[in-house]
Parts: C-alpha cells; structure tokens; sequence
C-alpha cells in the first residue's frame, strides 16, 4: 500500500493530480501525501474550479460546458471530464461564457500608487479604479513601462515585467534622427556579429579578448537580441512603411502604436513581423494632397490581421474616464474590439487583439493571455458574448481567486441583477424566477437558475422592480 | 486619624479638591449603578476604596460600621476615562525620522491647565506620544496631575509609536530596523560561541554576577537557541554585548515587551504593512487615521484575524465615492478586533464631546459594551496598564467618574472624579 502511494507521488504531472485529489478526499493518507507534497513543491495552494461554462481559451478552442481547473493560481486542466478534488472552491458557470482575463495596454490611473517608489512598494490593492477595472474584465495592464496584475487586496506579484518595451522616435520628417536610428541599429548589429565570433574562438583560444562594446546603444542590442521589443508610435503612412523597412533590413520585429495608415502597407508591416497597437475608433482624414491611399479605415485591423500583423486593440482614452462620449475609456475595451469585427476582423482575433497579443507585446505571454495549462489562472465569466455590447461581466478570477462579483459590488449589483440572486421570499422575485424558465433558452443566456441564493447585496429589493418591467417589456 | 473618622462621621465635611482625605484612608462609595467595563454593570453598587485602590466592589454590599460611606444612589460610576492616544499639553516639536528611544516626557509641563481640564471631565490616565513620521519614539502614560513630571509618570514605554504609510520610504524603514535586529542577534550569536569557546579553555569558573540581569534581553529565537545547546550549562554568565539605542526597542517589541503603535490612513497602508513585517510575528496595535472617506471596510476580516487593537475617533465615516455611512468602529468590533476611541480632537470640546460621541456610534449600531471598554480598559491595554487601570476590579487603581446619569447621553454631567483615591474634582459631602 505504502510503495504504492510512493509510486503515484513519482508518477508525472497527471498521476500527480489524481493522488492528490484522492489525498484531499481521505485524510488517512495524510503521511503519504506530504511526502508527494516534498516532492513536488508546485503542488501547493489553494485548488479553485471554475464549472460548467463555454470556456473560450483564446487560442481558438471553444469547450462547452467545460471546467478550468487551478492550483495556487495556476491552471491545471482545463476539460468537461476534470476531477474536481473535494476541497477545491468552485464557481458554477453553468449559462456563462469564460474568457481570459483582458489585457489593457498603456493605461493610467488604474494601477494607483499612492507614494513614491515602485509599484511593489505603494500599489493600492483596494482602489476604486482597480475594481473598475476588474468590473470591466481587465486583469493585466500596462502602466507606464510596468506590466502590472491587477490583484485586489495584495501586494505581492503585482509587478509582471519592467521595462519590455523601449521606445523608439522614427520620423521621416526628422530624416537625421531616421538616419541615425539606421545607424545605431547597424553598429549594433556589427557588434553582435563580432560577439558571436568571439565566442566561437572562444573555445579554442582562450586568450582573446570580448570585443569592446564602446559606442552600441545598449538598447538597441537589447532589441536585436530579443530581449526587448522596439516601441515606435507612427501613423502615417510613410513612417510605417519606414519602420516596416528597417525592421526588415535589421531583423527585429516592431510595435507600432497608432498605426492609422498601416492599412494601406499592411504587407510590409506584415513581412517585417510587426505588432500593431490600433484603436479601431481613431478618425483621420485622407491627405487631399495625395492620390495614394491614405487616412483612418474602420478595416485597418481586419487588413492588417490578413496581412499577418498581430493586433492588438487599444481604447481610445487611456484612463478610466466617465464623462464625455461614453463607452470610449478603457471600461470598453470589448466594444473597441467589436468595431474592428466590424470592419471584418474575424472575432478570434478581436479576442486575441485583447488578450494574448497585447500580452506577447508587454512580454508576460508566458503567464497571461489564455487560458492553457500552466498559466495563471485569470478568467472572466460573462454572461453573454464578450464583444457583445449588452454582456456583463459577472465574475473576475485572478491567480485563481474570485476578485470582483458583480451581484456584490455596490457599482454594479443593480445593473441588471439576475434573477436568480432575488432574495427566495420577496415575492416578486418568485414570479421572476417563473418567467425566467420560460426564457431559459433565451439568447442572452444571463439567467443562471441555482445560483448561491444565501448572499445578496443590501440595495437589491429597491432595483426589483424595474428589473422586473424589463423582463415584461 | 480616629478623631477624623469619628467627625466625618458625626457631621458633614465638605471634601473640595484640595482638601481631601488622606489616601490610607477607608472610604465606602455607595452608588446607583456602577459600570464596571470587565464584569458588566452593577446595581445599587458599593466601592470600599482603600489606599488609593479599590478594595472590594459589589452590590448592596454590608459597610462595617466606622467607615465613612457616601451615598449617591443617583450617580453612576464609571472608571476614569482612559485616553491613550494624546499630545495634550505637549508642544509641537517634530521629531526625526527614525529615533524609536525617544519619549516625550521632557516635553511635559506639569502644571499645565489642560491636563486639569481633562481631569474635570473625568480623563484619568493620558498616554502622550513622540510627534513625527517614521519611528519618533515611545508614548509614557501620566496621570494628569501632579507638580513634578514625577508625580504624573505612570509608565515609559507605553507603546512604540510608528507612522505607516504605502511608499517606499516606510517600507525600508520597517524593513531596515528588523535587518538591525537580525544583526544584533548575530553579533549575540558570535560572542556567544566565543564566550563559550573561551570558557571551556579556561576552566576556571569566573562568573560575572551583574550577567543575570542583562540575560533577560537575550534573544530567545532559534540560532541563540543552537549556540544555547552547545554549551548550556555555561551559558549563565554570558554577557551579551549592549545593544544599540535604536535596535534596543525593536528587541522589545520582539519579546512581546514593547507594543507598536501602527498609525494607519488606508487599506493599502495595511496591505503594505502585512508585506513589510513579512514573516515576523510581534504583536501590533493600529492607529486608523479617520477621514471622511475611509476604505477600511476591505480589511475588517484580516485585522480582526490578526487580533490587533485599534485606535480610533468615535466618527461616521463614508464608503468610498459615495454616500453610504459606514460605522467603521462598529463594524470592526463586530468582526473580532478590539477598539479603543479618542476624543476626535485635542481641544476642551473635543475631550467634553467624547463620551457622547462614543454614544452617537453607540446609537448606530456600536454594543455599549464595547463602547464602554473603548473608553478605559482597551485605552489601558494598549499601554500595558490593563493590571491596574481602566476597570472597577478589586485591586485596581481608584481613577473613578461619577455621572448623574448614563455615560453616552448627552445631559448627563460629571458630578464628581477620583484619581488614585483622591477626589479631586466635583463638591463631595459624605
């Protein structure tokens, strides 16, 4: 029995899963599963299972009615026949939609610090725009030059990534500075190239010495050896095709923020492996000077996609901004995705533009961005189509805990509630509750029938009513 | 003596504050109901007060004949109210950033008319602590009276005031002050084994007798423990070397002695905080700076776990960007933590305010129970004074107040305040 138990702790990672969900369910084999816990470290934590929702992973698979299954905030499995151990905290998404969890680019004011230093020493864990923004389904962002998790209530492992972008200026209304970034990139490139003979003369003649490096622009060598993306905001049209041509000539792939006009050189953009930062939603006009193509297109994402540019979709306002044209902040990140499905990007990438590449952009791809086994557990859970304007978020999981619930949140409990959080003695909500079986298979999918009835939030009786009228209406 | 008792008996003598019985005297209050805080209320109540201290407390209990007896079935007692969180009287010296050996007492002037104030309105024991950022130093506990700051010191080392905030510069200094700690438990660790080395060489046992005393600061944690094991039977006379002034509180703290006085504004502060103590397990109070909009709610369940004390104003704050009231004192009594409340300001009317704004939070929700121990007996524990301040017990010091009425209504008037035995306040006949 004993040897048996040993065999399952040194069994690879699956074996693993299994014995230690059995461990869970019986305490007698405590003593034999703490020695399986020495051996493997990474089975720690607390397990979260979220259960029965479409779960799209955001690499193109969608699994109906499927559970995801974390460990310590990491993704374990994802599937329809997962064993759940007895211990785990679940979250019933049965009629909701789970995605990852969003990732905003070049945002401000989310992520607040309240003193001076870095973010790991006065990030606020508890600020309003934080949980504005896990309302949204935002839980990565980009502050700053600082990848950031959005964890609400800790403090620890906030900060993904420092400085993985380094921004360059290319213009070619500066022709010098052009000049000299071709300059830089080809000195460097020089350099790297007598490195890497070094190197290899290394091995046998030990006396050589390391090239100097005087004079290489430590940040292009960065970029050339991958260790950091090239940053350039360009619009037009000249610039882009500029940039698309000195990332082919010294064979680095850019991030080009703006990029209004790269509709009209997507193939080269597409040929030098750029990553284009768009907000569908930007205007410009056409230079009436100029015969060749030119200005804002609502297809620039779509265009750009087909060319084989990853794109990734940026809101208009870089902050959390309630007044003015409404839906254009960072709240709205689905809806600026919508409008590039609307100028014909196919809805996969709408989502990827959302999620894993601006992930792969900021360099934390590897944790954040889809949902696959190994990486952190972040997710939402709508209860409709994510670009689909009337869905809502209803939960947000980071690092395998539940952060934001909306039938919870002062914001947001009254925002169209669902009826099966009514308090089971009002009696309106008993009527809702029969309407709502007649409309089960309607096409908004929001009601969720059994539900966690013991916890609601206090102001809930007063929004019955209208909520009640729209369901007539 | 005997003389006196007898005349007290035979005709009343008017006590005023300055002409009062000596302490060794026997004195019986009888009163209409005492609120004792640690064992609840008590009718037609009876206090024998003796050499400044309360003797016996009980109902209806049986005077012996000869001890003089005030009757006051229309007062309520209370104990003296407990303010431990105070810069009454103290000018507004800024302290420097990290000096946790400082205390405030040079800047006490005894004579001051605010602590007189005070103690007409029933203030008992007063904590004062060191102004400034960062570490400024320890809080002493005075009783406000007296002419020298002899007479008023109760206690030094009350807490260590700490000011906490969710930036870098706190965090290093939490950080810093503990890795000066580790330190000094290295250097103890080193002498140690040299101490032991050498006296194995040397056999002959020549033991320092003054080492006793100084044994108690040794750090008792896990590698003083292992050099401990190598050569216990010697270790007796070992002498650790002094410890540095600013390191010396620290190690206090460490050993349960000195208790941290967090001074917090926000949820993040505490976050921040829980990140820069780490691993290390000491006992904390928390200072909560209250503010109109206060997002403590978020941490109500982690503090109570934590069993931290909190200081606070007795004030209705509000949920964040919104209108909601929140009863923040009460909701965290509720989820577990004790709660002491000061006065919202340091003003006469802010010290004249203070039971009755308790009695505002005890009308929204707040147990009287808890209100009543967030006035004497928390403020107390918080200083270390819990043995002997803050409650009617046998044994404890007589700092009482006498109030026509219930504590937390607004009508009600302090009729009279005892302070170590004495009357000092209010026209007591017997």
């Amino acid at each position: 029995m004993r040897s048996a138990a040993w065999l399952f702790a040194l069994a690879p990672l699956l074996a693993g899963d299994v014995f230690a969900q059995e461990g869970g369910g019986e305490p007698p084999a405590g003593g034999e599963g703490d020695a399986a816990g020495a051996d493997a470290p990474k089975d720690e934590g607390e397990w979260f299972a979220v259960v029965g929702g479409d779960v799209y992973t955001g690499t193109g698979a969608v699994l109906r009615g499927a559970t995801v299954l974390a460990r310590g905030g990491v993704i374990r499995e994802i599937g329809h026949e997962v064993e759940i151990p007895e211990d785990a905290k679940r979250l019933d998404a049965t009629g909701l939609s789970v995605y990852p969890g969003l990732v905003a680019l070049n945002v401000r004011g989310v992520a607040n610090r309240l003193g001076a230093g870095d973010y790991a020493d006065s990030f606020d864990p508890y600020s309003q725009n934080l949980v504005l923004a896990l309302a949204a389904g935002i839980t990565t962002v980009s502050e700053g030059s600082v990848a950031l998790k959005l964890k609400r209530g800790e403090v620890k492992g906030v900060v993904m990534r420092e400085r993985f972008l380094s921004t360059l200026g290319y213009s070619t209304s500066a022709p010098r500075s052009k000049g000299e970034l071709d300059e830089k990139f080809a000195a460097a490139a020089a350099y790297l190239r007598r490195y890497r003979d070094w190197e290899e003369q290394k091995k046998t003649n030990k006396e050589l010495k390391e090239p100097p490096a005087r004079g290489v622009d430590p940040s292009i060598r960065a970029i050339l050896e991958n260790r950091t993306l090239a940053r350039f905001n360009a619009t037009t049209r000249t610039d882009l095709l500029g940039i698309a041509r000195l990332a082919q000539k010294h064979k680095f792939r850019p991030v080009i923020e703006g990029a209004v006009e790269a509709w009209t050189v997507a193939d080269e953009l597409g040929r030098a492996g750029a990553y284009a930062v768009v907000v569908p939603r930007s205007r410009r006009d056409k230079s009436e000077e100029l015969v060749r193509p030119g200005g804002s297109s609502i297809e620039n994402a779509a265009i750009l996609h087909k060319s084989g540019v990853q794109v990734a979709i940026q809101a208009s306002s870089t902050f959390i901004d309630l007044g003015g044209i409404a839906g254009r902040d960072i709240l709205h990140l689905p809806i600026e995705a919508g409008f590039a499905v609307r100028g014909g990007l196919p809805e996969q990438a709408a989502l990827e533009g959302i999620t894993i590449v601006p992930a792969r952009i900021l360099g934390v791809d590897h944790r954040v961005g889809s949902l696959e086994v190994g990486k952190d557990c972040d997710l939402i859970l709508l209860d409709g189509d994510l670009l689909h304007y009337q869905s809502l978020v209803q939960y947000t999981v980071v690092d395998g805990k539940l952060v934001y619930e909306k039938d919870k949140e002062l914001y947001y409990a009254h925002i169209r509630p669902r009826p099966s959080t009514q308090p089971a003695d009002a009696p309106e909500a008993r009527r809702d509750k029969g309407e709502e079986e007649v409309k089960a298979s309607d096409s908004e999918g929001e009601d969720k029938p059994e539900d966690k009835p013991e916890e609601k939030p206090e102001e809930k009786p007063e929004e019955k009513p209208s909520d009640g009228a729209s369901d007539e209406g | 003596m005997l003389l006196r008792t007898f005349l007290s008996s035979l005709l009343p003598v008017a006590l005023a504050a300055s002409a009062l019985a000596a302490p060794a005297d026997l004195l019986a209050i009888r009163v209409g109901r005492a609120e004792t805080v640690s064992h609840g209320a008590i009718e037609h109540a009876v206090l024998l007060i003796e050499d400044g201290r309360i003797v016996t407390i009980g109902a209806d209990l049986p005077v012996e004949r000869g001890i003089p007896v005030l009757e006051r079935p229309e007062w309520t007692v209370m104990p003296g109210l407990v303010l431990p969180y105070s810069r009454l009287g103290l000018d507004g010296r800024a302290g420097a950033e990290f000096t946790p050996e400082v205390s405030p007492a040079a800047e006490v002037l005894p004579r001051i008319s605010d602590y007189r104030d005070a103690l007409e309105l029933g203030i008992t024991t007063i904590g004062l602590y060191p102004p400034g950022n960062g570490v400024p130093g320890q809080a002493i506990a005075i009783r406000p009276k007296g002419d020298t700051l002899e007479e008023m010191l109760i206690k030094e080392g009350a807490y260590l005031k700490v000011y906490f905030r969710a930036d870098a510069r706190s965090k290093k200094m939490v950080k810093d002050a503990w890795a000066k700690v580790d330190e000094y438990d290295d250097k103890v660790k080193k002498a140690k084994e040299k101490w032991t080395k050498d006296q194995e060489k040397s056999k002959s046992a020549k033991k320092p007798a003054e080492g006793e005393k100084k044994d108690e600061e040794k750090p008792a944690d896990k590698p003083a423990e292992k050099s401990g094991d190598a050569g216990k039977g010697a270790a007796k006379g070992f002498v650790p070397p002094p410890p540095d002034d600013k390191v010396r509180p620290f190690l206090r703290v460490r050993d349960g002695k000195l208790l941290p006085l967090v001074s917090i504004s926000q949820a993040a502060d505490w976050a921040h905080w829980l990140d820069a103590i780490g691993e290390r397990k000491f006992d904390f109070a928390l200072r909560v700076v209250m503010q109109r909009e206060l997002d403590l709610y978020y941490v109500l369940e982690e503090v109570a776990k934590r069993k931290c004390t909190l200081v606070m104003e007795p004030e209705i704050t509000y949920q964040i960007a919104t209108m909601r009231q929140r009863n923040l004192p009460a909701e965290f009594a509720a989820a577990g933590s004790r709660i002491v409340l000061i006065p919202r300001g340091e003003d006469l009317d802010s010290h004249a305010a203070w039971r009755v704004d308790v009695g505002d939070l005890v009308k929204n929700g707040l147990e009287r129970k808890t209100a009543l121990d967030a006035l004497t007996l928390a403020g107390a524990s918080v200083m270390g004074l819990e043995k002997d301040y803050g409650s009617l017990e046998k044994g404890k010091v007589a700092n009482l107040l006498f109030l026509d009425g219930d504590p937390f209504e607004p009508a009600t008037k302090v009729m009279a305040v005892m302070l170590d035995g004495e009357f000092v306040h209010g026209e007591v006949r017997q």
